[in-house]
């Protein structure tokens, strides 16, 4: 007998069911997925060199931030010298592994990011507005994709004590007054040591802004035309040829960004482009070295300018997280001045704030060695300055095509041959 | 238990012929698992599995990145042969090559003789000869980073041991820089791996040196071979195979190092220690680009493909 067709289970049948059985069953938990809070969150970012400023977030911060939200933060320290950027390239193709962090090369993968304007423009506001240049690496399309937190300054570091033995009483007002000195000093048998190898922040540090004060930049201000093809590099290139090799050590034409610390703090030079951090680890260390150590503006060009590099510290959230909304909140609360001010103060300013509101607080007199590092704000560029902070900019960056140039001419290869090698990598890239 | 002798007879043959069946059972599938193809691929199975895991799998996503426009974060874009035509024209590409081989060649050619000095030495007997020999081993113990570390204190150019070493000996006046020249930076990696490299070369031609048979040495001592005859008629023939195999090996680890001239110098001064294993890492992680970065490091497979297919033909030849 043939059995009516309605009676027999189907496959449909038997897939409505089991889906409304697993409804039934998975109701209470996907209620609780949606009510639940995070119970942490995980903050990633590179080790500070001021030790205290990364044991007041672990110690003071992130209790206060426990207690009053219940949310734990799990603060993972990534080591410094270059790992950081590795890690979160690894992180961001993973799709795991922070929450939020401080976002290294962004423009490696703004896409992964979150937009933060709501954040960035309300601290903004309320306090006294941002820096313009860092709006530059921060805002992609319009929107705010990190939020900027502070500058790593970079200046000249010199030995006080030679500069006094050699007869320079003022640390060099100009590049050519900055020769001589290095003249005098290594004749005393302490050469400077400008870093010019594949790191990360000491070449840029000062080779760029002498590429800027002899009226040059890498591109133009839309990043569409190589503007370093002109006279004046060739200038700049010469001029660091001969700074090189009349005033300083051989070896730190291939230095990373350690070396040149280990060679100040060793007494092999007198003076280096770095963060305040020699003189960090001289105080503690080295206490008769601290004493001597100073810091120096960079020099002027041939334009009249002084420029600085900008070596910024910016935190985004990663869209991929499963609670972007909860990490969100909480760097909006780390920018509250209750709890910022504290934070940057922890780090004796060694991060400075791209607020103006901080322009003038009394933290910046914890040590009078240290306010040169915020004149670096004044005159601070982004290394792809004029032209916007992309991808491009990060290969020009990573493939060392600038500081390559500058090192190629000291190593004896023609202007002419450096600026063309470098300007036809720069056409490639650029497109 | 039963009490009914009858059940309980009935029971006892029931348990004996389930014991039977189960014996039939095992033995049937010892006998199985003990013939030669099943055996083999029951043995192969795990690493191959493994290898399939963490190294088929990075290669053949690798190969499928070579082949596309793909930036971190980003979509791929299909490219077909166009990161390999950008490799082409770039420069530093070509010197990455360039000093690629140039480091194999040497770091290979000074641990290979290094290493048969080594195991000639460490075949003879001596006081602390066991001690010893675990000693040599550590270059090869230490993590890369660790050590390449404390290269480069060594290669410091005031406080280095190198240079205090020339300076106070007096066969310099002013030290070396080992690391801010471009010859001199390729030498100090070449050194640092040979460094490394060179216990892997002397504790497996020690192994092999240990296989020969006395008696060779023995027939050619009374047949008047001097001490240079039997090094160059029985020694080195009986070593050939152990060395080949090992060169290999060691040309194929050398090509892809990474580590010491990542930590040493980051490939500069302006890219003189750039090698293959470097400018990839740097093109994909630095610069986001994942398939250039992947091209670049496919690059290095067809040669390293060739020595494998003369290892394996000389393996079968053997």
């Amino acid at each position: 007998m043939k059995r009516p067709v309605q009676s027999r289970p189907g496959r449909r049948d038997f897939l409505k069911l089991t889906a409304g059985a697993a409804a039934i069953v998975g109701a209470p938990w996907i209620a609780r997925k949606v009510e639940a809070k995070p119970t942490t969150i995980v903050f990633a970012r590179e080790s500070s060199y001021v030790k205290n400023f990364d044991e007041h977030f672990i110690k003071v911060m992130i209790p206060a931030y426990q207690k009053a939200t219940g949310i734990k933060i799990d603060y993972q320290i990534q080591a410094a010298g270059g790992s950081a950027v590795p890690q979160l390239v690894s992180m961001v193709e993973n799709k795991s592994g922070a929450d939020l962090a401080w976002v290294q090369q962004e423009w490696l993968y703004r896409d992964a990011l979150v937009d933060v304007s709501d954040i960035a423009e309300a601290v903004g506001k309320e306090n006294g507005g941002w820096y313009d240049e860092i709006k530059l690496l921060s805002v992609d399309n319009g929107k705010w994709k990190s939020v900027p937190q502070a500058n790593i300054g970079q200046l000249m570091v010199y030995r006080k004590d030679w500069f006094d033995e050699a007869g320079i009483k003022q640390f060099p007002e100009t590049w050519d007054e900055f020769l001589e000195a290095g003249i005098k000093l290594k004749a005393k048998g302490h050469p400077f040591g400008m870093s010019m190898g594949h790191g990360f922040a000491d070449n840029y540090s000062w080779l760029y802004p002498l590429l800027w004060s002899y009226g040059v930049t890498v591109m133009d201000k839309a990043g569409k035309k190589v503007a370093l093809d002109t006279s004046e590099t060739a200038k700049a290139v010469d001029y660091v040829r001969r700074l090189y090799k009349e005033t300083c050590i051989e070896d730190c034409i291939g230095w990373l960004d350690p070396h040149n610390n280990k060679a100040f703090l060793t007494s092999q030079i007198s003076c280096t482009n770095n963060a305040y951090s020699i003189m960090v680890s001289a105080k503690r260390d080295l206490p008769e070295m601290g004493k001597v150590i100073e810091h120096g503006l960079n020099p002027k060009g041939p334009n009249g300018q002084r420029y600085h590099a900008l070596v910024p510290v910016t935190h985004g959230v990663f869209a991929y997280g499963p609670e972007p909304q909860a990490a969100k909140d909480f760097l909006r609360w780390t920018m509250d001045p209750k709890q910022f001010r504290p934070w940057i103060a922890s780090g004796d300013m060694y991060f400075a704030p791209y607020l103006h509101a901080y322009d003038k607080i009394p933290e910046w007199d914890i040590e009078p060695r240290v306010k040169p590092y915020h004149k670096v704000l004044e005159t601070g560029k982004l290394t792809s300055w004029p032209a916007p902070a992309n991808r491009a900019h990060g290969t020009v960056i990573n493939r060392w095509v600038v500081i390559d140039m500058f090192s190629k001419a000291c190593l004896g290869a023609p202007t002419k041959t450096v600026i063309a090698e470098a300007v036809t990598q720069l056409k490639q890239i650029y497109g | 238990m039963s009490t009914n002798p009858a059940v309980g007879t009935s029971g006892a043959a029931a348990l004996e012929a389930r014991a039977y069946r189960s014996v039939g059972l095992g033995r049937r599938l010892r006998e199985f698992i003990e013939r030669e193809w099943v055996f083999s691929w029951l043995i192969l199975t795990p690493p191959l599995l493994f290898l399939l895991c963490f190294l088929g799998y990075p290669f053949f996503y690798g190969v499928y990145l070579s082949f596309f426009r793909r930036e971190v974060a980003g979509s791929p874009t299909f490219v077909g042969f166009g990161n390999f035509v950008t490799l082409a024209s770039d420069p530093i590409f070509w010197q990455s090559v360039g000093n690629t081989i140039k480091f194999t060649a040497a770091a290979t050619v000074l641990k290979a003789t290094g290493g048969l000095g080594m195991a000639l030495v460490m075949n003879q007997n001596f006081r602390m000869k066991a001690i010893t020999r675990a000693l040599l081993l550590l270059p090869f113990i230490v993590p890369t980073v660790l050590s390449t570390v404390a290269w480069q204190w060594i290669y410091d150019p005031g406080l280095g041991l190198f240079n205090r070493l020339l300076v106070e000996s007096g066969l310099a006046t002013k030290g070396v820089s080992w690391l801010g020249n471009p010859t001199m930076a390729m030498i100090s990696i070449i050194i640092v791996n040979t460094w490394r490299g060179l216990p892997f070369f002397g504790i497996s031609i020690l192994a092999g040196l240990q296989t020969i048979p006395v008696e060779l040495h023995e027939s050619a001592t009374i047949d008047g071979a001097s001490t240079w005859g039997r090094f160059r008629y029985v020694t080195l023939p009986s070593l050939l195979p152990v060395i080949f195999i090992v060169t290999t090996f060691s040309i194929i680890l050398t090509f892809f190092d990474f580590q010491l001239v990542y930590v040493l110098t980051g490939g500069g001064p302006a890219n003189s220690t750039h090698l293959m294993a470097t400018y990839a890492y740097s093109l994909s992680v630095g610069v986001g680009q994942m398939g250039l970065g992947s091209a670049v490091a496919l690059s290095m497979v067809p040669v390293l493909g060739l020595l494998l297919v003369l290892l394996t033909l000389y393996v079968r030849k053997d």
